[in-house]
């Protein structure tokens, strides 16, 4: 059994417990919305990820300056995805002044991280962690992934997710960079500085966050992967030895994985974050894995979120 | 430096197959069986409401073949057709035919009566919707074609897809996926009320053999869940509807070509390719879109 010995980013002890991990959401704490579409057929209960539990980071403190949750109006002119429509949240951090530039991150699945009772509950835990000085003001830009809608509301639209997260090469970053961070900074002043800006995502969109930092280095450069798919969905396994022959981008990597995760025709999700890490670790990045023991959800990574945060912007 | 800990033993947990494996759509002991030979170059696989399937000779044949579903005997069903390359049964319940040596578009009746619905285009493969809109391949101008339901010819898409090849429907009839013959990808759009195409993009990427720049993607067709079956020079590709490779089921003769792919039987659960002079069949666990009613 692995068990990840780092007092700092040791679990919180938390009042939630007994989170059983289903397909259907039964539990009102508890909803897959940012990994259902991945999920959709094969998650069943593990009692390993019962372990994982919210900690008071990611409960609301009335104590503490709210942040703004804005659902903005639906993205449906990209030009990199041509005929997607997708929603978009921005979360804006009471600390925020117009004349200072806010740190930024954007997380993939968007739907999922900007839920107040969710698995990662993102507004809230910025709202914490920006209070008590442990991350830097930020801007967050919950995003989901593509859809081809029709005419008739009730057909099921085509999802462009995997396209979108699981490609390599730079179209998403690029989708990131020119329609929506431009679009952002109509309204909020954003940080030039590439070292203030981050991408979080699960499973595809882990890889994504990924691939978005390693295509982009000037745009950003903080990454979060929660049970990545560093796997061969469309390719993404060669990033172990791509980081291995290619010179050191200057990122921040952080890794999350179960060794109960996924393994299947694309790939062994624990193998690879584990080949990915090693392959960090050769070149000299500085990143950090925590494997534990949890399934392919995001209970782990949720869980551990705020410490993860802490580490990842401590300068 | 954080000290880090990595698992040097893994434990091997095997978790719920996925539904996306290759594995979960071939049986053991169910190997291809050539269900057909003797000819020169056989193509434009389909198939009938009864599970028959349709084939044709595109380079010596003489016009319409059939496998019959109950007896697995071949014979000319329709004669006086030689030089077409796409096939398949419309909702009127005509085959409508890329008569590719004529370079036209026809609807051709059970009795043989043509019916000449375009012509001058370089027709490779179709698709007809259940709405009866009509898409073709053209694939030496790059181009994707549409006849509507009401016989009105549209240019669909030109100049995106490499050797646009084969061309299948979503279940929901709302995608159209094209392969490319000069390319990696399989093309998908969005399909309008007024069957137009949008959101066109490489949505899938097809395996390549090692040193060749191009998959060959032919032939397409859909099994009912909505994945794609794609014939490449690899062997038939499987796409989920994410627009994942979900595996390669190789090709009965690793020298040979697979240039057609269709379900059929009376379960529309044989995979039928056209593989030069000969047709294969197999039988998967999984069932065909088209040729239901």
């Amino acid at each position: 059994m692995l068990v990840w010995q780092n007092p700092e980013l040791a679990l919180h002890d938390c009042k939630m417990s007994r989170l059983a991990l289903v397909r259907i959401c039964l539990m009102k704490f508890f909803a897959l919305a940012a990994l259902s579409l991945f999920l959709a057929t094969f998650v069943q209960a593990a009692p390993q990820d019962d372990q994982y539990v919210l900690g008071p980071d990611s409960q609301i403190n009335k104590d503490v300056p709210q942040g703004k949750v804005t659902q903005m109006p639906a993205w449906t002119n990209s030009k990199i995805y041509p005929g997607t429509a997708r929603d978009w949240w921005i979360y804006v951090p009471a600390q925020y002044k117009p004349e200072q530039p806010a740190n930024v991150m954007v997380f993939c699945d968007g739907g999922g991280f900007v839920k107040t009772d969710g698995q990662f509950r993102v507004p809230v835990v910025f709202d914490n962690l920006i209070a008590k000085g442990e991350m830097p003001v930020t801007i967050a830009i919950f995003i989901n992934p593509g859809v081809f809608p029709t005419s008739n509301p009730k057909e099921k639209p085509r999802s462009n997710r995997s396209f979108e997260y699981d490609s390599l090469g730079d179209l998403h970053a690029r989708f990131l960079i020119e329609e929506i961070l431009p679009e952002v900074a109509k309204s909020y002043k954003l940080t030039d500085d590439p070292e203030g800006r981050g991408i979080c995502g699960n499973s595809s969109g882990g890889i994504c966050a990924f691939t978005v930092a390693w295509e982009r280095p000037d745009a950003f450069r903080k990454v979060i992967s929660h049970i990545g798919s560093f796997t061969n969905i469309r390719g993404g396994h060669v990033y172990p030895a791509l980081i291995r022959k290619t010179d050191k981008k200057p990122l921040k990597v952080f890794l999350q994985d179960g060794k109960n995760d996924l393994d299947n025709q694309f790939g062994n999700w624990p193998l690879a974050n584990q080949d990915m890490a090693a392959s960090l670790k050769f070149a000299g990045y500085d990143y950090q894995l925590v494997l534990g023991e949890g399934t392919h959800n995001g209970k782990h990574g949720g869980a551990m979120l705020p410490d993860t945060l802490r580490w990842l912007w401590k300068k | 430096m954080k000290h880090l800990l990595l698992s040097l033993s893994l434990l091997s947990i095997p978790l719920l197959a996925q539904d996306t494996s290759l594995h979960d759509y071939l049986i053991d002991g169910e190997p291809w069986k050539e269900a057909a030979s003797g000819y020169a170059f056989t193509d434009g696989l389909c198939c009938d409401a009864a599970g028959n399937l349709f084939f044709t000779d595109v380079k010596a044949g003489k016009g319409i073949y059939k496998i019959d579903v109950t007896t697995g005997k071949t014979d000319l069903f329709l004669d006086n057709l030689p030089g077409i390359s796409g096939l398949q049964i419309g909702p009127d319940g005509r085959f409508y035919a890329c008569h590719n040596k004529e370079q036209r578009i026809i609807a051709i009746t059970m009795k043989g009566e043509v019916e000449v619905l375009l012509t001058g285009v370089k027709c490779n493969d179709l698709v007809v919707s259940k709405k009866g809109n009509l898409y073709f391949t053209e694939t030496p101008t790059l181009s994707v074609h549409l006849i509507t339901k009401d016989k009105k010819h549209v240019v669909a898409d030109a100049g995106h897809v490499q050797k646009p090849n084969g061309i299948t429907l979503s279940p929901d009839e709302r995608t159209l996926a094209v392969s490319e013959h000069g390319g990696k990808h399989v093309w998908a759009w969005r399909i309008e009320d007024d069957g137009t195409l949008t959101g066109g993009a490489p949505y899938m990427t097809m395996w390549l053999p090692v040193g060749k720049e191009t998959a060959s993607g032919d032939g397409a067709t859909t099994e009912a869940n909505g994945r794609y079956f794609v014939t490449t020079e690899l062997g038939v590709q499987v796409f989920d509807t994410a627009g994942r490779l979900a595996g390669i089921i190789a090709k009965p003769d690793p020298l040979g070509k697979v240039v057609s792919v269709e379900f059929a039987g009376k379960d529309y659960d044989i995979l039928y390719i056209a593989a030069g002079d000969k047709i294969y069949g197999r039988k998967l666990k999984v069932k065909g879109y088209f040729g239901k009613e």
